[in-house]
């Protein structure tokens, strides 16, 4: 974060009314200008009630909110204007076609005349759209629609894009089409906001990360900082039978190992020394006729980090 | 204004490419309309039982006759009488102007002087006095030309019935006077001398109140169904105009438009207008089925009164109604199966408390009341002011204006809800 902050969050609570705890709770945050910004978190952690906030969509309960140095409370049209916002619902008219769909959500952000055709044009470059900017996006597949979608994102040219898991449910072409797509707008200057579940992709596209759980922002900085941030590693053992809940007992009981849980076929370990947990751990489940099948250590993914810092795996 | 052209395009567009909601709003409402007009013209001729009446008896004699005719329509339980000489109404032209407004359906009016006349023609028609210059009493009846044929005969042979009775109790008041005073057995005249067929009273005839003097014609079962089944219609389009607007909001592209700087009222405005099309093209396909159609196929003429212009502001008025109703269910309703059923199910409850399924004037009291909460109601007595009653502009004004605040109401609620969900 070299560069000027571009949106700037204050004790930002959201708590919607009838629910017993916010949805979020607290968040302090500062995103740079031209920062790819990933906010990872499991579903229900508070990513999209965040970034609705960010994009004007929804009034935070309390707490302060800055983008490019304006505050949303009273300039939220000047805001807009400078934003984009892809959301986690495809978002368009199916009855309508590519080209009717631009123009309309061009038209609606101010556009219009030549300046809009040619933004229409661009927005169906990027997307490689041209064959289909005809047909009723009733008829396009899922990733053609999610392009359409990113691209409608785009078509005023913003300063900051927000993405709200802009790749659920694609083939892997079209999501690395849009993962190019938004690493060249990024390396233009703009601004990228982007939620998910999949700790790959954001480990992939973002230069920044922050890590939601329960509404609150557990962990912050680049992928590297993150993976040496933590001092203790994880140790997974999938193994041909059942771990008997008596033999966790005694798992648990062994030294150099601070947390243990059972999972399906298998067990994680939460150890600061690792090495001799990892003795300790294939001595006994020898000494009980456990099999191994596969064993691993260490904190080499976001994955793990988020296993470390909540207990609970991204796509639980 | 680039920006609502571009709202109304997109809206437009989406309603032509949805032909389940074309034939909704079109084809379903004109075979609606047809079925009904024609099924109902013959079912309403066999109604009548269990209905009561409010009947006005404007009793300008205060003698005899005036009383017994009060005292007769009391006691037929078809009738609920308002004595306009008890409420201090006994200006004509104020009755008139009440028909005309639809406070009251039918007024009964009895001049002064009536039992001294209707005594003096007994006499004079019996050969007790001398001359034959008293004319037959006139008593009068008002009546609203809204009301159904058969509500009307009702009404006409009480009355001419009830004068009936009165006439032989003249008579006979008048043969047993005669009585006391002869000093013989008989009468003082012979069987055959006593005329056969003694009118005190004429023969009451109905006179129809229409804003236009000239004209008095009763009004047919199209000019009652069509507007008010065309109203109906109007109000269908609740369903169409909810569901897209649900669609817009579980497909995302509503939360996509709330990220930009668009007012909520420009939203408002793009669906508007393209609805507001569809009702004007909804109303007069309906009135040329009424005109054309309907004859031909064994229906009445539709009469579409002499004001134009009432019916375009009229029409306009329920339209925005109809469509600000639309928006308000739309905001509310989380799915489209909410939307169908609820915004669906409304509108038949407004069509049947509008008068628009059952006449008003069926129902008991206390539903009769309720009439005024529905929208259909007031748009459906604005047009029997125009196409009944030959009403003007000045006429439809106050059902315009109830329309328009109503729609004026439900466009607000819809903005605070676009703007705040």
């Amino acid at each position: 974060m070299n560069k000027e902050n571009i949106i700037e969050v204050a004790g930002l609570c959201k708590t919607y009314p009838g629910a017993d705890r916010p949805a979020v709770d607290g968040i302090n945050l500062a995103v740079g200008e031209g920062s790819f910004f990933g906010l990872l978190g499991p579903n229900g952690a508070g990513k999209t009630t965040f970034l609705s906030m960010l994009a004007g969509l929804l009034k935070p309960s309390s707490g302060k909110l800055l983008i490019a140095g304006l505050d949303i409370q009273g300039h939220l049209d000047v805001i807009k204007q400078r934003i984009g916002l892809v959301p986690q619902d495809i978002a368009l008219y199916p009855t309508l076609t590519a080209r009717e769909n631009l123009a309309f959500f061009g038209s609606m952000l101010g556009l219009s005349g030549s300046r809009l055709d040619a933004r229409i044009e661009e927005c169906l470059d990027i997307a490689d759209l041209n064959n289909f900017a005809g047909s009723r996006v009733e008829i396009f597949s899922g990733g053609l629609k999610r392009r359409l979608s990113l691209v409608i994102g785009l078509i005023h040219n913003p300063d900051i894009l927000f993405l709200d898991e802009p790749t659920v449910g694609i083939d892997p072409q079209s999501r690395h089409f849009i993962y190019n797509s938004l690493r060249r707008m990024n390396a233009d200057g703009m601004t990228i906001v982007y939620t998910s579940h999949y700790m790959e992709e954001v480990e992939q596209l973002c230069n920044d990360i922050a890590i939601i759980d329960h509404g609150r922002i557990i962990a912050r900085g680049g992928v590297e900082e993150l993976l040496s941030q933590h001092e203790y590693n994880i140790i997974r053992v999938r193994t041909a039978d059942e771990i008997p809940a008596a033999l966790q007992e005694k798992i648990m009981a062994l030294p150099y190992i601070q947390e243990s849980r059972l999972n399906k076929n298998g067990l994680t370990i939460k150890s600061n020394t690792p090495q001799q947990a990892l003795l300790e751990l294939v001595s006994i489940l020898q000494q009980n006729n456990i099999s191994i099948i596969s064993l691993s250590a260490g904190m080499d993914n976001l994955e793990q980090v988020f296993l470390a810092l909540t207990g609970t795996t991204l796509r639980e | 204004m680039h920006r609502l052209l571009a709202s109304v395009c997109k809206e437009t567009k989406i309603i032509l490419r949805d032909r389940e909601a074309l034939f909704l709003l079109f084809a379903m409402p004109l075979a609606f309309v047809l079925i009904m007009s024609l099924a109902m013209r013959d079912a309403f001729k066999e109604q009548g039982e269990g209905i009561i009446f409010p009947v006005i008896i404007v009793d300008m004699d205060k003698n005899k006759v005036g009383r017994s005719v009060i005292s007769a329509f009391s006691v037929i339980r078809h009738f609920k009488v308002d004595s306009a000489a008890s409420s201090g109404r006994t200006d004509e032209a104020a009755i008139k102007n009440d028909i005309t407004y639809g406070n009251h359906r039918f007024a009964i009016i009895i001049p002064p002087g009536t039992t001294g006349q209707a005594v003096r023609r007994a006499q004079e028609q019996m050969g007790f006095a001398e001359g034959n210059q008293t004319e037959a009493v006139p008593i009068r009846l008002l009546s609203d030309p809204t009301m159904q044929g058969i509500h009307r005969s009702l009404v006409i042979s009480s009355l001419n019935r009830i004068l009936q009775g009165i006439e032989a109790k003249v008579l006979m008041e008048q043969l047993a006077g005669l009585a006391e005073g002869s000093t013989g057995l008989g009468l003082g005249m012979e069987e055959e001398e006593i005329p056969k067929d003694i009118r005190v009273f004429s023969e009451v005839a109905e006179e129809p109140v229409s804003r236009d003097s000239s004209s008095h014609a009763m009004p047919t079962s199209v000019q009652q169904n069509m507007p008010g089944w065309s109203l109906f219609a109007m109000f269908f389009l609740v369903i169409p105009l909810s569901v897209t607007f649900i669609k817009e909001k579980q497909q995302g592209s509503f939360q996509r438009l709330k990220s930009m700087p668009v007012s909520p009222w420009l939203l408002i405005g793009g669906k508007i207008i393209p609805y507001f099309i569809i009702n004007q093209l909804q109303f007069v396909s309906m009135m040329l089925v009424g005109i054309y159609l309907m004859p031909l196929m064994g229906g009445d003429l539709l009469n579409i009164g002499n004001s134009p212009a009432s019916i375009a502001i009229l029409t306009v008025s329920a339209s925005f109604a109809a469509i600000g109703y639309g928006l308000m269910v739309a905001t509310f309703c989380r799915t489209s199966e909410q939307a169908t059923t609820f915004g669906g199910t409304s509108v038949i409850i407004f069509g049947a408390l509008g008068g628009i399924m059952v006449p008003k004037f069926v129902m008991p009291p206390f539903l009769q009341k309720l009439t005024a909460i529905s929208p259909m109601s007031w748009g459906l007595e604005g047009f029997f002011d125009i196409f009944v009653r030959n009403g003007n502009v000045r006429d439809i004004l106050p059902e315009s204006f109830m329309l328009l605040t109503f729609a004026s109401v439900c466009l607000s609620v819809a903005a605070w809800r676009f703007k705040t969900t």
